[in-house]
Formats: C-alpha cells, sequence, structure tokens
C-alpha cells in the first residue's frame, strides 16, 4: 500500500511528518505547521490519512518553494555573491569555510557543500 | 535584497554604519576621481550606486564599482585581504 505525496510515493507506515520532512526546504517546523493547518496528528500515520488530505497536501505543498525551487534559489544567492565579488562569493568558489572558521583541520564539509554551482 | 538578513547583523535602532566619505556628486562632463579609503566597516548605501571606490585591503587599494545589488553590504567584502597560499617548489 502506497500514497503518493507531491508526486512521491511513500509507504503507508511512514509517518505524515517524516514525509514532509523529506522534501527539500520543508523542515520540523514548516511541516509541524502543515499538520496543524490539515488537523492532522504529528504521529499519524501516511496510511490512515483519507485521500482528500493526501491531495490537500500535494495542493499545499506545490504553492511551496521545495525541493528544486529551494535548490534554486540557494544557487542563485551564492552566484550573486560570486558575481558580485564578495569575499564570501569566492570562499564559496575556493570550497573553503565562508565564516571565518580555521582551515587547518575539519573542513570536510565546507569542501563538500561550498561550491558556485552546490548541489545539496 | 533580503532586509531580514541585513537586520540580523546588527541592532535596528543603530541603523547602518555611516562612515562620512567624501562623496562628490559626478557634473555632466567632468570624470570624478575614484574615493580612496581605508574605512572597510562602511556600510554601502542606495547614494553609493554608480561611485568607484578604491579600498584599503592592508597593502593596497583595490578599485570597485559599486552596483546596486551590493547596497547593505561593506565596503571590505569587495577587497580581498589574503593572498591564495601556493605551494612553490624552488
Amino acid at each position: 500500500m502506497v500514497a503518493i505525496i507531491f508526486g512521491v510515493s511513500f509507504h503507508e507506515q511512514k509517518l505524515v511528518k517524516k514525509a514532509l520532512e523529506s522534501f527539500y526546504g520543508l523542515g520540523p517546523q514548516t511541516s509541524a505547521r502543515i499538520l496543524a493547518k490539515h488537523c492532522i496528528h504529528p504521529r499519524t500515520k501516511i496510511g490512515s490519512l483519507p485521500p482528500k488530505t493526501i491531495t490537500a497536501l500535494t495542493a499545499e505543498l506545490s504553492t511551496m518553494t521545495i525541493e528544486n525551487d529551494a535548490r534554486r534559489l540557494v544557487q542563485e544567492n551564492i552566484k550573486r555573491l560570486r558575481d558580485m565579488g564578495t569575499y564570501r562569493g569566492r570562499r564559496h568558489a575556493m570550497g573553503l569555510p565562508v565564516r571565518g572558521q580555521r582551515t587547518k583541520n575539519q573542513i570536510e564539509t565546507a569542501k563538500k557543500l561550498n561550491r558556485v554551482e552546490r548541489i545539496a | 535584497m533580503q532586509p531580514t538578513r541585513c537586520l540580523l547583523k546588527r541592532s535596528v535602532w543603530k541603523g547602518p554604519h555611516i562612515v562620512p566619505l567624501p562623496i562628490v556628486r559626478p557634473e555632466p562632463g567632468k570624470k570624478v576621481p575614484p574615493i580612496r579609503t581605508q574605512a572597510r566597516s562602511a556600510t554601502i548605501l542606495p547614494n553609493f550606486v554608480g561611485l568607484k571606490f578604491q579600498i584599503h585591503n592592508g597593502k593596497v587599494y583595490h578599485e570597485v564599482t559599486i552596483t546596486e545589488e551590493m547596497v547593505g553590504h561593506k565596503l571590505g567584502e569587495f577587497s580581498p585581504t589574503r593572498k591564495p597560499f601556493i605551494w612553490n617548489k624552488a
């Protein structure tokens, strides 16, 4: 038994809150707010949702900036910094920490994430 | 731009960090020399747009033309202070 929310299929044993949080750009706070708006208990599982609520959730999600829209927003912000020639943009382009952290050790996260065309 | 981000940096009651800079309005047909300054912490205000600044980085003055999207940033962000480390074998 599978339910489809916003084009993604979820198992019926998955919590609705966790299913919502699996979208990029939608965190604990927003998901809690969506649940409250649609009168869903925080520990509800996908299987016990009526189909009407699922379509309502999909409609709600389609109005938000999540997934690729949110990713593009982050990329645009970084690209704007880079095009302006700011220090932060340069650090992104070099793959180094942006906010004045030390670079002697432990910059794996920056190496992984900081770039002009940010993936995650 | 993002007003919230600008507000998070600094108390609202202080307002932007304004430094008295010798800004001259360009008269038509006249060339204005770039404004040489060491005030890296000065916030870029909307009336700076289109002006040329020479911003000190501790050693030299980097020339920067202010565009509209730079408003709200600091002058020092556009003048890098560090030299990238390059391994010289020789």
